[in-house]
């Protein structure tokens, strides 16, 4: 019986060859749109560490400018990085399982044996639960003790593509190499490791890569490091050396803790509201308490990393889907009942209602399944482009992670199916439908 | 002459849901149209504004000393003397980030000192007696900066400490001087200290150009940068650039072994790179647009073929009855119209209802009634055109069609 009907649309759609390609491309562009707004927006959307989403807390603090809030655009949140007391502080709580309170800088490597010139990298100086609590691969060797951080040891953990590049992939673990021209040994070599979104440090773009170095969070105090990443300040005080900047309000650092279960979040909840109190009886923290524990989903939110124009995007990809679709309807409908004496004989001869509905709603779905064919060449083609559209490989900080994020891959393909689906009952059903009831007699009359 | 508007609706409501369907897809339309026009209008308008800085021949260099033997001063005063000394080369001054690269320095000043509110926040470069040449920047007002005025970095301190002159543009001299001749004004920053404008110069965009607030709130100040980011910026003769900036790169990278260069970049780059997003999103929202309405049209102008095809006896009839070929064709113009402007009255309520929205949620400014207006106009001549043909089709039907049995 199929493929009667298989055949009869094929026949119907060489009456129609026009209209059938208008119909076919119609769902083919609808269907491209909204994969490829789909794909940017499920690669923007990513949670990169979504097994330990329930365990990850971002720490922020409203320690801001009591005349206002330090984002006008998000009121009600407090800055998004801590001030180096607050964090130091924190940070010897022994509620969180994990703590880390870190930030990156700009450094050189050098000394390497077969190195030819120092190389600039990017440098994150962070406390050593970094790598245990974020899940970060090692390929040799690990992190560094606790007690390193403070009284920092000359340790360092270089990424795979730094080891790549000094060490041809050997193991470097006790090789010495030199950072900013002083000694550090290597303890780890991590393995390919670049989480999308960069959700443990969105200040400077959510899809930067991550750092190419990682040493003891101490070395910035000792070597009296500046942030490479957004320092901000609102208080009128004078910062005449490191240690004055160590002790301003200025907020630079970040702070995520781990902690195991909901009591853990309370407690820690309630160990950083007694700090807030203690801290503003004595002048400090002039705004509302505001004291946050973000879980990772969250922070991602909160940050826009998915931002408005992609919300718009998705939007504006289906409404051209919609229209797309009511243009097919009405083709669609034009079509059968112009067919409708055709479908009158079949009647006659004996076909019921439902087998000509279904006749009609095996035509729809050989366009759905063009539509979606068609669709799915459209949104690799259109996905290529939009990569080609997004490169930033010529940007100064180095190229995002955002282009490679962008390409066809299950969920799209996934979505394509889906969209075929639907388009071809919200397509289909009304005009065959509608086909279906018609009545045989008055088509049988003229003929 | 009569438009019979009358039988045509009558007629269009024995035979509703073709032309609900193509006026639900022209109002869809409508909304799509105004509101993505008026998006990408302000994208475009966003990215072609001028710089007010020579970004065409500029490029800046980003190095770093690291060595335990580098020497700052006589490294820039080397590196400063090379760069100056290159034929091609119109200026080259040091500066802490470059405009338009979307890192920068920012401080908070006021025009009465001691006070709790009421700042402005200015983005801030430190350059020297050779900066505004470099920038390209058209000075308004007052003066340039003397060579002995160009003060040494700060200690390793985030003080944000002024230094005695400062040069300002234009939207900064409005800003805090409104009505008032800004030269010789004093701006103070948070603790206090002053600043004497010494010069205005023409509007530029700073480091941020993308942000909501004014990109063009920047300030100039006479100081060597170093702590916070230091990049040699430099202004070439039209045409020499991008050779300039590859010999520039090789012998920075090579003259000094304490220290590195993180990248050379053109300023045309990095204007690409910062509006990236917006242009990417005007892109796409014009390709969708003009998508939906040639698909809206297409479908219009294959309806109506269709419905010629299947009436081609009532038409011949009509023709045997009297009607001239006028006629006809009027009356498939007419029925386009009508379902045109029922299209257009449901789009105009979505296309303000999906505006406000946008204002509402997504910060983005009121639909503007100009793009509703010209959506109207478009899509009805977009109506009338795609309908055109078939109409014309229609009218050449012979009435003897009518004699026929088909």
């Amino acid at each position: 019986m199929l493929t009667y009907y298989l055949r009869l649309a094929l026949k119907g759609f060489r009456r129609a060859p026009g209209l059938t390609a208008l119909m076919v491309c119609a769902i083919g562009l609808g269907i491209a749109a909204c994969v490829m707004v789909l794909t940017v927006y499920h690669a923007k959307s990513g949670n990169p560490i979504w097994w330990k989403n329930d365990r990850l807390y971002a720490l922020t603090m409203d320690s801001w400018d009591p005349t206002k809030p330090y984002d006008t655009r998000h009121p009600s949140l407090p800055p998004p990085q801590m001030t180096y007391k607050d964090a130091m502080y924190l940070h010897s709580s022994k509620i969180p399982e994990r703590s880390v309170v870190m930030f990156k800088a700009l450094g050189v490597l050098s000394g390497a044996p077969a190195q030819r010139k120092p190389e600039p990298v990017m440098a994150r100086l962070t406390t050593a639960d970094f790598f245990a609590m974020f899940d970060v691969p090692f390929l040799y060797g690990g992190g560094w003790q606790a007690a390193d951080d403070s009284a920092p040891g000359p340790q360092i953990v270089i990424s795979r593509k730094e080891n790549d590049k000094l060490f041809a992939g050997a193991n470097s673990v006790g090789r010495t190499i030199r950072w900013n021209d002083r000694e550090f040994r290597i303890v780890g070599v991590l393995n390919n490791w670049n989480p999308l979104p960069k959700f443990y440090d969105l200040n400077n773009g959510a899809f930067d890569a991550s750092e190419d170095v990682y040493i003891p969070f101490g070395w910035g105090a000792a070597l009296q490091l500046v942030s490479a990443g957004n320092n901000n300040g609102w208080k009128a005080e004078e910062i005449k050396s490191h240690r004055d900047f160590l002790n301003s309000e200025t907020v630079w650092l970040q702070m995520w803790v781990e902690l195991p279960d909901s009591a853990a979040v309370q407690r820690m909840q309630i160990f950083l509201d007694s700090y807030w109190t203690e801290q503003h009886k004595a002048g400090r923290f002039p705004r509302p308490r505001n004291n946050r524990l973000t879980d990772v989903s969250g922070w991602l939110a909160a940050n826009d990393v998915v931002g408005n124009d992609d919300r718009v995007l998705v939007g504006l990809a289906f409404a051209f889907l919609a229209v797309c679709l009511i243009n097919t309807v009405g083709l669609l409908l034009a079509k059968f009942l112009n067919g409708a004496s055709i479908a009158g004989v079949r009647r006659a001869l004996g076909a019921s209602q439902r087998e000509i509905f279904t006749q009609h709603l095996v035509e729809v779905g050989a366009l759905a399944v063009a539509g979606a064919l068609l669709g799915l060449a459209l949104s690799t083609l259109g996905l290529w482009a939009l990569r080609v559209l997004f490169d930033d490989s010529d940007s100064m900080w180095g190229a995002s992670g955002l282009p490679q994020l962008i390409r066809i891959d299950v969920t799209s393909i996934a979505a394509t199916l889906a969209l075929a689906i639907l388009a071809a009952l919200a397509a289909g059903l009304y005009p065959a439908w509608r086909a279906g009831r018609l009545p045989p007699a008055v088509y049988l009359k003229s003929q | 002459m009569s438009l019979e508007v009358r039988p045509i609706f009558s007629a269009l409501l024995r035979n509703r849901t073709g032309a609900v369907l193509v006026a639900l897809q022209i109002a869809i339309a409508l909304a799509v149209l105004a509101n993505a026009v008026f998006i990408v209008e302000q994208r475009i308008q966003m990215v072609g504004r001028p710089t007010g800085i020579d970004d065409d021949n500029l490029f800046a260099v980003d190095t770093s000393g690291f060595g335990a033997h580098f020497d700052f001063d006589s490294s820039v005063k080397e590196d400063l003397a090379y760069l100056r000394s290159l034929s091609g080369v119109v200026a080259a001054s040091p500066i802490d980030h470059t405009p338009l690269s979307g890192g920068g320095s920012a401080t908070e000043v006021t025009t009465r000192p001691g006070q709790t509110t009421g700042y402005t926040a200015l983005n801030y470069f430190e350059m020297d007696e050779q900066g505004l040449k470099t920038l390209g920047a058209h000075l308004l007002q007052g003066r340039n900066f003397r060579p002995e005025e160009i003060n040494a970095p700060y200690a390793q301190d985030r003080s944000d400490a002024f230094v005695p002159q400062v040069i300002i543009t234009r939207a900064v001299a409005q800003a805090l001087f409104p009505g008032q001749n800004a030269l010789g004004k004093v701006i103070y920053n948070k603790v206090g200290r002053p600043a004497t404008v010494i010069g205005v110069i023409e509007d530029m965009l700073g480091s941020w150009p993308t942000i909501p607030e004014a990109p063009q709130l920047v300030a100039i100040f006479p100081r060597l940068p170093r702590y916070f980011g230091f990049v040699y910026l430099v202004r070439t003769q039209p045409g020499q650039r991008d050779a300039i900036m590859r010999t520039v790169e090789e012998h920075l990278a090579a003259s000094n072994p304490d220290r590195v260069v993180r990248s050379a970049k053109t300023l045309t780059s990095m204007k690409r790179i910062v509006y990236l997003n917006d242009r990417n999103m005007a892109i796409f929202l014009a390709t969708v647009t003009v998508l939906l309405v040639a698909i809206t049209s297409l479908g219009i102008f294959g309806l109506a073929t269709f419905n010629v095809s299947t009436r081609t006896k009532q038409i011949g009839t009509r023709r045997a009855v009297g009607a001239r070929r006028g006629d006809i064709m009027r009356y498939f113009m007419v029925e386009n119209g009508l379902i045109t402007t029922a299209g257009v009255v449901v789009g105009c309520a979505l296309a303000l209802a999906v505006g406000y929205w946008l204002s509402q949620n997504y910060s983005l400014p009121r639909l503007d009634l100009y793009y509703l207006v010209g959506g109207i106009l478009g899509l009805w001549i977009i109506g009338q055109l795609a309908v055109w043909q078939p109409a014309r089709r229609a009218a050449r039907v012979s009435p003897s069609v009518a004699t026929r049995t088909v």
